[in-house]
């Protein structure tokens, strides 16, 4: 009977010990950092637009995306080598697909990715009277064959507000926006977010030949 | 004595072993087991046996009673179990659709090759017809192709390694997206008139179903290369792999018009209008084998084949199973989109312009004067499936303080019995149900492709109806859209003849817009396999499906029917709607600029560099 159960533990634990040729470690490394423009965080729309990393050396390659945060950030777990970035499109942002940036990547590296928007908006801000907001901005202009789609307000309850989700949103007139100068959108808000603490605003421009906006950063307004 | 008779034994036995017989023929025998290639390519019943098995390899997207993949791109949602509940929540990846089916190709110009090698015994008109139908099963893996992926490599032989260390004669790059239109093209003009001796078989490739694809890919030829260069940055590739020069446009439309013109004017087909019930006829058209206007089919059979989409999508409180039922829910924005018969707009009328509800004294009243194609395709609240009354009410709304509060019952069939209740119907054995599973989650159910036959929604059965590749009724769709973009004044009458069969009166329209054509594209092919590629082609996919939650078309939304509680008040017993939007249903439609060609296998292009990538990819 002793032996039976010294033999049964010597095969249990046979049977729990693992190997270690058949694991894999976790990768450990980071590469994290921005979207950046002129060093400004890039606003996008959560999950939207992607980038991608590629790495040579071995026989078959397969891509490894890159999902960038609403406030422009991104993180990526890897293992430490060299790896090429790709700013790919579908992108606020020019493609540059043959334009490959060369990233070596140990421990933990940040990186900003600079990248070239069709329009960014700068100088905003919101002001909140009674139940309106009204936001300032300038749209300026960086490619220079872009044209613009749209511009848009958007409010929401929560900090994931984009063109996908949101509770309010006004449509500029495009005719009377000018690049490179103040313009001004006003939205009243509807009673439902009037009734909450705070608000979510952030607005965002769209070029006719990309298929998402370039945002700004998100801000919290205070309603109470 | 014995000794004697033993030599002799011996000496019998041994010439049996030394003679040997002659011819040496007598052991050559064919083998039992195995169908030499001399055999199997002279035998017409083999190589019939071998064509059912690549007729039934016919690709679709979500085609073919894809209950699963209707529920993704069709207007309804998922409302089957709960499990399934990510084709409510999901996005278009980029490998959305994706089709690289180089197997199925390589399968069928083996074929063509054998047939040319060993079919010696064959009759030339046989071995032809054979051979043709071999190329329009490839013409249409082709068009299946290109749909989803723009340009694809175009093989037409048997790709046979040669072992010189070499591959490169192996990797054939990408063709234009127009190549390949044009090979289907070519393909089914050169194979039509020998196809002639299958011309009444629908369900075997023959001269009309050559034409038809000629018709449909023609059509989306010219739709990519008119659309595709209407938008602000067209969806090109350097090498034209993806992207159609707008100038080939009005070469396109020619084609797809005289192929419909061909196959409209040949008498061959009708528009199946043998019943006096619009909404039951359009229904018939599709679950009635054998029709007129059915040009090529995929046939099922109970005691061969069968599929489960009656099992799938019947109405709940009828279904003969005791699972499933009800997986799709058609939306609310489709039902709207069945125009009324008197030609106005098709939304439904549930709230006057103060924003109160619009009462009603039937629950069907809602729905009177449309379209007869909604009773065909779809199943509202009033209306009946195989003879039986469907039982569709969300609840009671009972007037309390000078307003309705709505009321849903814990159990689907309850009675109003709660204290203060009327003891009339709470809610419906049919719903619909928020949040539930395996009912009606928008208030309606499926009636075109559900079988009506007996036994049809048990697993055990199954249904046997058949599913339409081609059908008339889209050739004069595609006639009247190519004769638009054409400016041909012809246009507004094949649409109007569509618009009659449904219930419209003759001529109800009189100006054609694209507007119109593609709302009736909408409404007469839903579920058939055509809506995402009519989305794509006319570049309005990424509007439609913007991933919006505010959009009408990129949410399913649904209308619940309530019975009115006011006992005493002439209002009593009346039913009212109210818009909803599905809980179950998580996420608003996207479609990414990325999706309108999927993005190729990184397998694929890391076996031949020769490959380049579609755009957004």
């Amino acid at each position: 009977m002793k032996r039976n159960i010294l033999s049964l533990i010597i095969i249990c634990n046979l049977l729990l010990s693992g190997c270690g040729y058949d694991n894999f470690d976790e990768p450990t490394a980071f590469l994290m950092g921005k979207v950046v423009y002129e060093g400004k965080a890039v606003g996008v729309r959560t999950n939207g637009p992607q980038l991608e990393l590629w790495q040579d050396g071995y026989g078959l390659k397969k891509s490894i995306p890159i999902y960038i945060a609403q406030d422009g950030t991104y993180s990526v777990a890897l293992f430490n080598g060299q790896y090429k970035m790709v700013r790919k499109a579908g992108a606020p942002w020019e493609a540059q697909l043959n334009d490959t940036i060369i990233v070596n990547v140990k421990n933990k590296t940040e990186y900003d990715v600079p990248v070239t928007p069709y329009f960014t908006i700068t100088g905003e801000g919101f002001q909140k009277q009674d139940n309106t907001i009204s936001a300032k901005f300038t749209i300026n202009k960086i490619v220079s064959s872009a044209k613009i789609e749209s511009v848009r307000l958007y409010l929401g309850s929560s900090i994931l507000t984009d063109q996908n989700k949101y509770e309010q949103v006004q449509n500029a007139d495009i005719a009377t926006i000018q690049v490179g100068q103040e313009a001004t959108v006003t939205t009243t808000m509807p009673a439902n977010l009037a009734q909450l603490d705070h608000v979510f605003v952030r607005v965002g421009v769209r070029a006719t030949v990309s298929n998402e906006y370039y945002y700004t950063q998100v801000q919290k307004i205070a309603l109470k | 004595m014995s000794m004697k008779y033993l030599i002799i034994k011996l000496l019998v036995i041994a010439s049996f072993f030394l003679v040997s017989c002659n011819p040496d023929g007598w052991l050559e025998r064919d083998p039992q087991n195995i169908i030499k290639d001399e055999q199997l390519w002279n035998d017409p019943k083999l190589i019939k046996s071998l064509l059912a098995n690549y007729y039934d390899r016919l690709p679709s997207l979500h085609g073919v009673f894809n209950t699963g993949g209707m529920s993704e791109l069709d207007d309804a949602m998922w409302s089957g179990h709960n499990d399934a509940n990510w084709h409510n929540d999901f996005q278009y990846g980029d490998d959305y659709g994706r089709y690289w089916d180089y197997g199925f190709i390589r399968d069928l110009n083996l074929t063509l090759d054998n047939l040319d090698k060993y079919a010696g015994n064959l009759k030339q008109e046989e071995k032809d017809l054979f051979k043709s139908e071999l190329r329009f099963i490839r013409a249409f893996v082709y068009f299946e192709m290109v749909k989803r992926m723009g340009g694809v490599p175009i093989v037409t032989t048997q790709l046979v390694y040669d072992f010189s260390g070499d591959p490169t004669p192996l990797q054939v790059p990408r063709a234009k997206e127009y190549e390949v239109y044009d090979f289907i093209y070519n393909e089914a003009e050169a194979i039509k008139n020998m196809l002639t001796p299958n011309n009444n078989s629908q369900t075997r490739a023959n001269t009309y179903t050559a034409l038809a694809l000629e018709s449909r890919a023609m059509l989306y030829a010219a739709s990519i290369a008119k659309y595709n260069n209407l938008m602000p940055s067209p969806i090109t590739t350097p090498g034209e792999e993806v992207g159609i020069p707008a100038s080939k446009a009005t070469d396109y439309y020619t084609k797809s018009l005289a192929a419909s013109q061909a196959i409209i004017s040949s008498k061959h087909f009708q528009l199946y209008n043998e019943n006096s019930d619009k909404g039951r006829n359009f229904y018939d058209m599709l679950n009635k084998k054998g029709t007129k206007e059915i040009i090529f089919a995929k046939d099922y059979k109970l005691s061969l084949k069968v599929h489960r989409f009656a099992y799938d999508n019947i109405v709940k409180s009828i279904t003969e199973d005791n699972e499933s039922s009800s997986s799709l829910s058609p939306s609310l924005n489709l039902v709207e989109s069945f125009d009324y018969l008197d030609g106005s707009k098709g939304s439904l009328h549930f709230k006057d312009s103060n924003g109160s509800y619009i009462l009603y004294d039937n629950i069907s009243d809602i729905f009177a004067n449309k379209d007869g194609r909604l009773y065909g395709t779809i199943v509202y609240g009033g209306t009946t499936f195989r003879n039986l009354p469907v039982n569709i009410q969300a609840g009671v709304a009972v007037w309390e303080n000078n307003s309705y509060r709505l009321s849903v019952a814990p159990n689907l069939g309850q009675k109003y019995d709660i204290k203060g209740g009327d003891n009339g119907l709470w809610t419906g054995f049919d719903g619909p149900k928020d949040n539930a599973q395996d009912v009606s989650n928008t208030g309606f159910y499926m009636r075109k492709f559900v079988s009506d036959a007996s036994g049809a929604s048990t697993r055990g059965t199954s249904a046997e109806n058949w599913w339409p590749w081609f059908r008339l009724g889209e050739i004069y769709l595609n006639a009247g859209e190519a004769a638009f973009e054409l400016n041909k004044p012809e246009a507004v009458g094949y649409i109007n003849a569509i618009r009659e069969r449904a219930g419209f009166p003759a001529n109800s329209i009189k100006t054609l817009t694209m507007d119109i054509v593609r709302n009736e594209r909408r409404v007469e092919l839903a579920f058939e396999d055509h809506r995402y590629y009519d989305l794509k082609r006319w570049r309005i996919a990424h509007e439609i499906w913007d991933g919006n939650d505010n959009n009408e078309n990129a949410v399913i939304y649904g209308l619940y029917p309530y019975r009115i509680v006011h006992p005493g008040h002439p209002d009593n017993n009346k039913y009212l709607f109210d818009k909803i939007r599905p809980t179950r249903f998580k996420r608003a439609r996207l479609f990414r600029m990325a999706n309108y060609y999927s993005s190729i296998d990184q397998n694929v292009l890391n076996n031949n560099p020769k490959l380049v990538k579609n755009p957004f990819n």
